[in-house]
């Protein structure tokens, strides 16, 4: 794998000319609530040892609410209207969507939602984005007590998902790994902000970060649901839990949406595709009125065996990346790793 | 914390309760989480100090917990004035509560983080009952709330010296930023609702997109059915994962229903509920 230097002076350069080109440059916010597009190279935050965002930049990708058509009443009949973003646009395609500093934690993401949205049904809206997105990840130095992602079979030096993976070696320079072909064709104009690489140094500064602890065996939870299914566990967590989307809209992985039709004014509708949770009762209630997740404790399961087991069996994937978003923004404070690790206690007694 | 660990083992034992909403140790030191105890060896378990910062009263409209006769409850002051409102308004009866009232000096407006004069939550800095005004039993002792300047009421005040076109700017910005994840609904003690107006389907009446049209029909309704409702407990504005300040919704709102009915909600059992009360000498000057 080629291996350059940048500055950061050379990086905000490269950013600078991004922006300029029109490209979406995806960056976390100042507060760490969550991404924005970048119109300034002075919101540039790259911040190794910074605690992930509550919301992962998924909308950028996966939006929270998006039109799939627009609908217009034309005598007996009615005229569908293709969205702007999806409809033949000469430029769309040479815009990228440049995701800046994401930790090994939030790299992963499109790879992982992809599956989900290439398996019986090509999802247009979501692959469109993908294909435009260049992942600049960033290496890991921040550690809390709701980080797990060594526990899913990432670590803060993975560089999966990203396209070019940033290690920071001092305050002034980064090491610019290329990983993937899309990276390698991307970093091509901007070549001349590069110097060559020091693996070496690399390496002594990825070599100190430490590896934390593994909280629980996934595998032994993959097994462990099926039989399992009415534990009592799952309702001990769903007596506390608020049912709110918290954890699954700031997941940077949980991909459901809902469709809906509503008015954009007296002659037009729309068809919308938004963000959906299945924490929510609505989530599954039936048109007869019958709810087959009736209780939050149902839906809790799902949401564990969603992450852990149907993903794995159905793509080989786990659905959790261990960023820990969902654990450190519960208004309840119902941590997954905790609850997890409790599951593979128990399956270790029987 | 013994005493209250014992309240609790007490009764249980003697079964005034069979169950006891209250508070455990969270993941990280400055971290608690809501916890239910059924037994002695839970009981174990409570603890109450200044991190215990939900507002437990939003469980007790809940069938699992209704179902089981009288619940006990760990409250603050400010918890109380919850359940008060609640039994106001007929949503828990009065002798299916058990009140262990603590007395609290102020909790952390963000957990996690150290409870100091910068981070103690804005509603303790004005609490009217930090020894809880209704309760069965009495636990833990006061000491001096930190003072710290109302940011919050200075941001108020700067909204309302602005035009209404600033004024929508202002919510369209910090709006913008909801993903519909409903928290704010969830985490309230008064949204009790047993299906939301956010809910329905058939028809839609609020939008369910996350744009700028279904942001403000979601938050403005809420906003309105808080009036003259909402105790200021802020766990909407805790537990928004997009840091939306929905306490400068809810205080104007509560500080109107003060202004012009004087009345407070949640602080005593026997007056009306301000909503709920017709009366022939009410203002009509508004309707013109």
């Amino acid at each position: 794998m080629e291996e350059k230097l940048i500055s950061k002076v050379n990086l905000k350069m490269l950013v600078a000319d991004l922006i300029k080109a029109n490209h979406i440059v995806v960056g976390q916010d100042e507060k760490a609530v969550g991404w924005k597009r970048l119109s300034h190279t002075d919101e540039i935050v790259v911040n190794s040892n910074g605690v992930p965002s509550n919301l992962s930049y998924k909308e950028f990708l996966f939006a929270k609410t998006e039109p799939i058509f627009y609908f217009r009443n034309n005598k007996d009949n009615y005229d569908l209207i293709e969205p702007a973003n999806v409809a033949a646009s000469p430029n769309l395609d040479e815009q990228k969507i440049v995701i800046l500093g994401a930790k090994p934690c939030d790299a992963p993401s499109i790879e992982i939602m992809s599956h989900v949205f290439n398996w019986d049904y090509k999802d247009k809206f979501f692959n469109e984005k993908a294909e435009r997105s260049i992942v600049i990840g960033l290496a890991c130095h921040y550690q809390d007590e709701f980080c797990f992602c060594t526990s899913v079979g990432l670590n803060p030096t993975s560089e999966a998902g990203s396209d070019l993976f940033l290690v920071p070696l001092d305050d002034k320079n980064f090491a610019i790994k290329i990983v993937s072909d899309k990276g390698k064709e991307f970093v091509q104009p901007f070549i001349q902000y590069m110097s060559e690489g020091n693996p070496k140094a690399t390496s002594e500064v990825l070599d100190k970060i430490k590896l934390q602890e593994r909280k629980f065996e996934q595998a032994k939870v993959r097994e462990w649901i099926a039989p399992n299914f009415e534990h009592k566990i799952f309702d001990k967590v769903g007596e506390t839990c608020l049912g709110c989307g918290q954890c699954a809209f700031a997941c940077p992985v949980c991909h459901c949406f809902d469709i809906v039709d509503e008015e954009c004014n007296y002659t037009c509708g729309r068809r919308m595709k938004n963000w959906d949770a299945c924490q929510f009762g609505l989530f599954t209630i039936h048109g007869s009125g019958h709810n087959p997740r009736d209780t939050q404790g149902k839906r809790y399961r799902q949401r564990i065996a969603h992450k852990f087991k149907y993903y794995q069996d159905k793509f080989g994937k786990t659905l959790c990346t261990g960023c820990g978003r969902c654990s450190r923004g519960c208004p309840v404070g119902i941590d997954i790793a905790q609850v997890v690790r409790e599951i593979n206690l128990v399956a270790n007694q029987v | 914390m013994n005493e209250l660990k014992e309240k609790a083992k007490e009764l249980l034992q003697n079964g005034t309760v069979k169950v006891i909403i209250g508070f455990a140790q969270g993941t990280i030191p400055n971290r608690t989480k809501p916890f239910i105890v059924r037994s002695v060896e839970d009981a174990e378990k409570l603890v109450f100090n200044k991190y215990c910062v939900n507002n437990l009263a939003m469980y007790l409209t809940r069938k699992e917990f209704k179902r089981n006769g009288v619940v006990g409850i760990v409250a603050k002051g400010c918890d109380v004035k919850a359940i008060v409102q609640l039994i106001q308004e007929n949503q828990v009866k009065k002798d299916d509560v058990y009140i262990i009232g603590m007395n609290c000096s102020g909790v952390v407006s963000e957990l996690g983080e150290e409870f100091n004069e910068s981070t103690v939550a804005t509603k303790c800095l004005h609490c009217m009952v930090h020894t809880p005004h209704l309760h069965h039993t009495l636990l833990g002792s006061l000491e001096e709330t930190p003072k710290r300047e109302d940011k919050n009421f200075v941001l108020m005040q700067k909204i309302d010296s602005m035009t209404a076109e600033e004024r929508f700017d202002f919510w369209e910005a910090e709006f913008e930023r909801c993903v519909k994840c409903y928290a704010c609904r969830q985490a309230c003690p008064m949204c009790y609702c047993e299906k939301c107006i956010a809910d329905k389907s058939i028809p839609r009446w609020i939008e369910s997109s996350a744009h700028t049209r279904g942001n403000f029909a979601w938050n403005m309704i809420r906003a309105f059915h808080l009036a003259g409702r909402c105790v200021g407990c802020n766990e909407c504005e805790r537990a928004c994962p997009a840091e939306i300040p929905l306490s400068l919704l809810n205080r104007k709102m509560g500080m109107t229903a003060n202004k012009e009915f004087d009345y407070i909600p949640g602080m005593n059992l026997n007056t009306p509920t301000l909503v709920g009360t017709y009366d022939v000498n009410d203002r009509e000057d508004f309707i013109k």
